[in-house]
């Protein structure tokens, strides 16, 4: 008897498979990084031992990981949000830099004695509602017209970039630094910077964390989340109960478009202190994106994630000083996005070599065999 | 090709699904020149012994030899290679294609003619010698679904099958259909192909074929000749001694009372913005059942979704227990009091991917128990699916498990369970027992002619004739998105019903004559 | 003055619409199998840095476009990996190929010593016709002046659409892209369709990619390509997935890549930043257009089945 890869769909994947898998993937991104290291020249384990010491070994090391990461949990909870209902917010680039644009004009318009609460606090709502009125430009097209929106989110992301570039770059704004030569943004006023907790880490952690926590509850324990978990799944049986697919739409892509512009809000405030594009297009949207996919679109798991990513992304510039290429830290990303995608086909399938496996696997157990063997005629 | 003789024989063949056996050890032979009826209840395993045969699984153990010879086919195609070509129930046709396209679709270079003018010169002698009458140059989309499958036939006999194997092929013919169909497999096997007739209507099977095999969990349940034998001794074959094939008769004693649904002068359009429901108008009463049949096709769907709120009326009023729920959307007809058990289980009536106690409070998640203030209460969620999974015996949920992995029945029973623990006035049930077996389908027959001594009313609507007249009070027939006939249930003409749902000896004006007769 | 300004702009625009018309040529093969593959930004940037490479390698732009295919259809494969036998979410692969793409582009882009970053450009891109027809007035420069890739592109389209609407393989490719069932069910092998018009769509992508370093940037810089992939995504909604309409589409939009280049011929004062955006509003709109259209036609053109994984075992 010839043994073939049999492959079962799982109606039920505990948290083994939903975790394991993923953890794999990663395992597996690396390794593929070593390899393409190793072809390139490197000594792999070398570069990963440089990687965690920059990254994760010790508390400065760690302080600078987890500034970095702050604005990734943000653009990764706004990408989980979106994919949770089923909606893809490619656009978390461009609502970041909506955020960055607003909440630096605000902070830079209000009276510099203005109190650092009162300041933070409306700088945290105009970036926050200038990303999600820039999302709405993509949410109403897609709720009324079902205009594609990946296609309007990532538009709009090259319109924001250019937008920024223009407000520093292309001319003299209300923005833009008068006294130096070289285009750069104003500085904030003390007030409107968050305050540090240790090295770079600033408070934009607490907010990052206190999202995701509120993200999660949003979605697993109210009706409100109930709504966007069955739209996500099916939006025919959302309306044949009598959900609102329409305003469902528009108000998660808002929310979305809110917490990538918080991001922003998070980066000058906290990182940049003043509107500074090239600062700010390190691909946090972007990012956030492969985190929301590795999460498996979980807020709580977004935490981690975006951890472990900023973790490779701080120790780039150390890789430099012992002569490997730092654009290994873009591919790495790419590896693990690409992994893991694949690894989602091992979450929903189970695969096993055919002979060995008849005997049932228990998880199966529970979906009748000659059902499946009839519907599939 | 196939040779000039025809014979079919299958010995001690069996496939397993993820462990379970879905046939198990089964014989059969077709001889050229008959037409062979294999019958079964559903999961029976009908459908994998001709997925077997025509190539698309290949079997664990047994044989297949045809004129004697072993053969083992590793896809379709070398089946039909071999002469053996299978009908699907569910055509295999692209919509956009042409007749022609379609037939010469994946045929090889060799096999191939060189222009489609020449393909489709001998669609058209070919569909003359069998009497398959259709368009070769006519898109799919624009035939009627007789005629569709006639493209299916002529598409297996373009590549030269003798034997054909139709899978269901009457369940979405109306009679007129059905009989021009016979004439044409009559008129293969005159010339020497084989039929199998995959059916589980007792009645086509006695009548058009030359000998029966039934298959019985898997396994097989017997061979005859069908002039030897009789629908009893097939049905005994079918489902055992134990006479579960008689259905239980509902008690239809009972008095009517004001409407609970009425629709009046209801017209809305289709998926493609072309009329699909024309000036419908009908009342249902507390404690009447109101079937609809029709073939499907004629405007059922667009009618259930305009009654449910799911589509825009253009014209016409619908009252759901004295609210007004002309255009007000599905969630304000759900709360004057209807509930609904669509068509589709997975995809409208339940979230396939989401676990069974989410989709248990899918239309009450937002009022107490099920959560206060916005917050779910988890707690009272659960218990609410306990009690349900409990009263409706709704069987193979796993905690957490996507609903979509279990079996049609127990989906059917989860979404009655649901409709039927709102508070609802009237009930609306589609195909509520396609595909189901013979205990469920009885199980939720039961359960919704219930809904009749409760006092509410039940407009259902089935293809299966059988189970309209045996369960409605009223029996209204449709077609072309027009109400065409009306009968009360003692009055009823089944061949009258057969007629009008085809069409026949109606023109539009007696059709609209027909809609205010029946209001 | 205001003749030449016209004639050069519209012969610019007709270089800058190739690469974009590549990608959406190959992307309309693999959308007509009923494979969505959004990564063509990624696969461009892949085709851009192995075409400049081989460019350099051999001085050939034949080479250097090869090269630059095959780069693209390697990502692609991977795609087609992912959507076709893991059946995994079509979107979700498509943008990691865009990660990878740009990981792995820049990561080969900046390896090596020297860089690919400061080597000059050896391919040496010349006219294909005779300068007699060059020099005519108007029409030469527009028509005549361009290079052999231009001229592939339009013969490309051609081929396009004769091989989608004339042949037995474009037959089945449609067939495979409208309804995957009915075709397996005569005798077509839909992974085996789907794999090679995903890696015709690589190859397109990466040909563009390619031509885009070589023949118009002329070095390799990190993130070359900044959109255009994107934009051709976009391209083929608006083209409708017809190869002619494409054609149409990426003149278009090539003419508003080179709309800032043409004001400053004609000295009209736009900043810079606003004429980048251009192309990318115009496709936004553009979508949304299309979307909105009361003319359905347009919109039932996408194949069926685009995007939808197809299992023998799910019917």
């Amino acid at each position: 008897m010839t043994s073939r890869l049999r492959v079962t769909p799982r109606g039920f994947s505990g948290p083994g498979v939903r975790f394991g898998v993923p953890f794999s993937a990663l395992v597996v991104a690396l390794l593929l990084g070593a390899i393409i290291l190793a072809v390139a020249g490197n000594d792999p384990i070398e570069a990963y031992r440089t990687m965690f010491d920059a990254s994760l070994n010790g508390w400065s090391s760690m302080t600078r990981t987890l500034a970095l990461a702050t604005p990734l949990i943000l653009t990764g909870l706004a990408a989980a949000v979106a994919f949770q209902m089923r909606v893809y917010n490619i656009g978390g680039e461009g609502q970041l830099y909506l955020g960055a644009i607003a909440a630096s004009y605000v902070g830079l318009a209000l009276p510099e004695t203005t109190p650092m609460v009162f300041m933070l606090g409306a700088m945290l709502v105009a970036g926050a509602t200038a990303g999600a009125l820039w999302a709405l430009l993509a949410a109403i097209p897609k709720a009324f017209v079902n205009a594609d929106e990946i296609i309007t989110t990532l538009m709009l992301n090259f319109v924001a970039l250019s937008l920024m570039n223009w407000l520093i770059f292309g001319s003299r704004s209300f923005w833009r630094d008068p006294r130096r030569p070289v285009p750069s943004g104003k500085r904030l006023p003390e007030n409107a910077i968050m305050p540090e907790l240790s090295g770079r880490m600033h408070i934009g952690i607490i907010i990052a964390v206190v999202a995701a926590v509120l993200l999660w509850w949003l979605l697993q324990k109210t009706s409100w989340g109930f709504q966007i978990r069955t739209i996500g799944d099916s939006p025919r049986a959302a309306r044949y109960a009598g959900m609102s697919v329409r305003g469902k739409t528009m108000a998660v892509l808002a929310l979305s478009g809110a917490l990538a512009a918080i991001a922003g809000v998070s980066e000058v405030s906290g990182v940049t202190k003043g509107l500074e594009p090239v600062a700010l297009t390190s691909n946090i949207g972007f990012t956030g994106i492969i985190i929301a996919v590795v999460a498996r679109s979980n807020p709580l798991g977004v935490v981690p994630v975006s951890i472990f990513l900023a973790a490779i992304t701080t120790s780039g510039s150390r890789l430099q000083s012992i002569g490997i290429n730092v654009q290994v830290v873009l591919l790495l990303q790419g590896l693990i996005f690409l992994t893991v995608t694949a690894g989602e086909f091992f979450v929903m399938n189970k695969v096993s070599l055919t002979g060995s496996a008849i005997a049932g696997p228990a998880d199966d157990s529970s979906s009748p065999a000659t059902d499946v063997a009839e519907a599939t005629a | 090709m196939a040779g000039e003789s025809t014979h079919l024989e299958v010995r001690n063949l069996t496939k397993s699904f993820y462990g379970v056996p879905a046939i198990d050890a089964v014989n059969f032979e077709l001889r050229g020149g008959e037409i062979h009826g294999l019958l079964g209840e559903n999961g029976a395993g009908k459908s994998t012994l001709c997925s077997v045969l025509s190539g698309l699984y290949r079997p664990d153990s047994g044989t297949v030899s045809l004129n004697g010879q072993d053969v083992a086919f590793r896809s379709p195609q070398e089946a039909s290679s071999h002469g053996i070509g299978m009908v699907y129930q569910h055509f295999r046709l692209v919509n956009s294609f042409t007749v022609a396209q379609n037939i010469v679709l994946g045929l090889s270079k060799d096999q191939r003619p060189r222009s489609m003018r020449q393909v489709e010169r001998m669609v058209g002698d070919l569909a003359e010698e069998f009497g398959l009458h259709v368009d070769p140059s006519a898109s799919i989309w624009q035939l009627s679904v007789g005629e569709q499958q006639r493209v299916e036939i002529l598409k297996q006999l373009f590549r030269g099958a003798k034997i054909l194997i139709l899978d269901e092929p009457t369940a979405v013919l109306a009679a007129q259909e059905t009989d021009r169909l016979f004439d044409a497999v009559s008129t293969m096997v005159d010339k020497g192909h084989g039929v199998v007739l995959v059916s589980h209507k007792m009645a086509e099977t006695m009548e058009y074929t030359d000998r029966i095999t039934v298959l019985r969990r898997g396994k097989n349940g017997g061979s005859v000749e069908t002039r030897d034998t009789t629908p009893a001794e097939v049905a005994r074959m079918m489902f055992g001694d134990s006479s579960a094939a008689e259905r239980t008769t509902f008690d239809t004693s009972h008095e009517v009372g004001e409407p609970v649904l009425s629709l009046s002068g209801v017209s809305v359009l289709g998926d493609h913005g072309l009329p699909a429901v024309n000036d419908v108008s009908f009342e249902v009463r507390r404690g009447q059942v109101v079937g609809v049949a029709g073939v499907a096709g004629n405007g059922q769907r667009e009618l259930q979704e305009a009654i449910a709120g799911l589509r825009p009326l253009v014209e016409g009023t619908i009252t759901v227990a004295d609210t007004d729920c002309s255009n007000a959307g599905p969630k304000a007809t759900m709360q004057a009091g209807l509930a609904y058990v669509p068509e589709d289980r997975l995809g409208v009536g339940l979230a396939p991917g989401l676990p069974l106690e989410h989709n248990m409070v899918l239309k009450s998640y937002d009022r107490a128990p099920h959560s206060r203030r916005g917050v779910l209460a988890d707690a009272a969620i659960e218990k609410t699916m306990d009690m349900l999974v409990e009263d409706f015996d709704v069987r193979g949920n796993r905690r957490g498990m996507r609903v979509s992995l279990m079996s049609g029945g127990n989906l059917q029973k989860a979404i009655l369970a649901r409709e039927l623990n709102e508070i609802h006035q009237v009930l609306l049930a589609a195909a509520p027992t396609r595909g189901l077996d013979m205990a469920a389908a009885e199980a939720v027959r039961a359960h919704i002619v219930d809904e009749r001594a409760t006092r509410r009313g039940v407009l259902v609507f089935s293809e299966d004739l059988d189970e309209i007249v045996h369960m409605s009070d009223v029996i209204i027939v449709m077609f072309k998105g027009r109400i065409v006939g009306s009968f009360e249930r003692d009055e009823l003409d089944l061949d009258q019903v057969g007629l009008l749902m085809t069409g026949s000896g109606l023109d539009a004006d007696d059709a609209s004559d027909q809609v205010s007769a029946a209001s | 003055m205001n003749d030449t300004v016209l004639i050069l702009s519209i012969a610019s625009a007709i270089v800058a619409a190739t690469p974009i018309l590549f990608a959406a040529l190959g992307e309309i093969i693999t959308n007509r199998s009923g494979v969505m593959n959004l990564g063509i930004e990624g696969m461009m940037l892949m085709g851009g840095v192995i075409g400049f490479w081989a460019g350099n390698g051999t001085g050939s732009l034949t080479m250097a476009l090869i090269a630059g295919g095959f780069g693209g259809v390697f990502l692609a494969l991977i795609h087609a990996v992912l959507a076709v036998t893991l059946r995994v979410d079509q979107t979700v692969s498509g943008l990691s190929l865009v990660i990878v793409g740009s990981g792995l582009s820049s990561f080969i882009g900046t390896s090596g010593e020297p860089s690919l970053l400061s080597a000059r450009n050896a391919v040496e891109v010349t006219p294909l016709l005779p300068s007699a027809l060059r020099d005519l007035p108007a029409v030469g420069p527009i028509l005549f002046g361009h290079d052999i890739v231009v001229y592939i592109g339009v013969l490309a389209v051609i081929a396009a659409t004769y091989v989608l609407n004339r042949t037995p393989q474009g037959l089945a490719l449609r067939a495979v892209g409208e309804d995957p069932a009915a075709a397996d069910a005569a005798g077509i092998s839909v992974v085996k369709m789907r794999y090679i018009a995903t890696a015709v769509g690589g190859f397109g992508a990466g040909v563009g990619g390619a031509y885009l370093t070589v023949a118009i940037v002329g070095t390799w810089q990190n993130g070359l390509t900044a959109g255009i992939g994107w934009i051709a995504v976009a391209l083929v909604i608006l083209a409708g997935w017809r190869p002619w309409l494409a054609l149409l589409g990426a003149l278009a939009f090539g003419g508003l890549n080179g709309l800032g280049f043409t004001l400053q011929l004609a000295q009209v004062n736009v900043p810079s930043d606003f004429l980048k955006m251009m192309p990318f509003i115009a496709a936004y709109l553009v979508v949304i257009l299309v979307s909105a259209s009361p003319n359905r036609a347009r919109r039932l053109a996408a194949p069926a089945a685009l995007a939808q994984p197809y299992s023998r075992e799910d019917r």
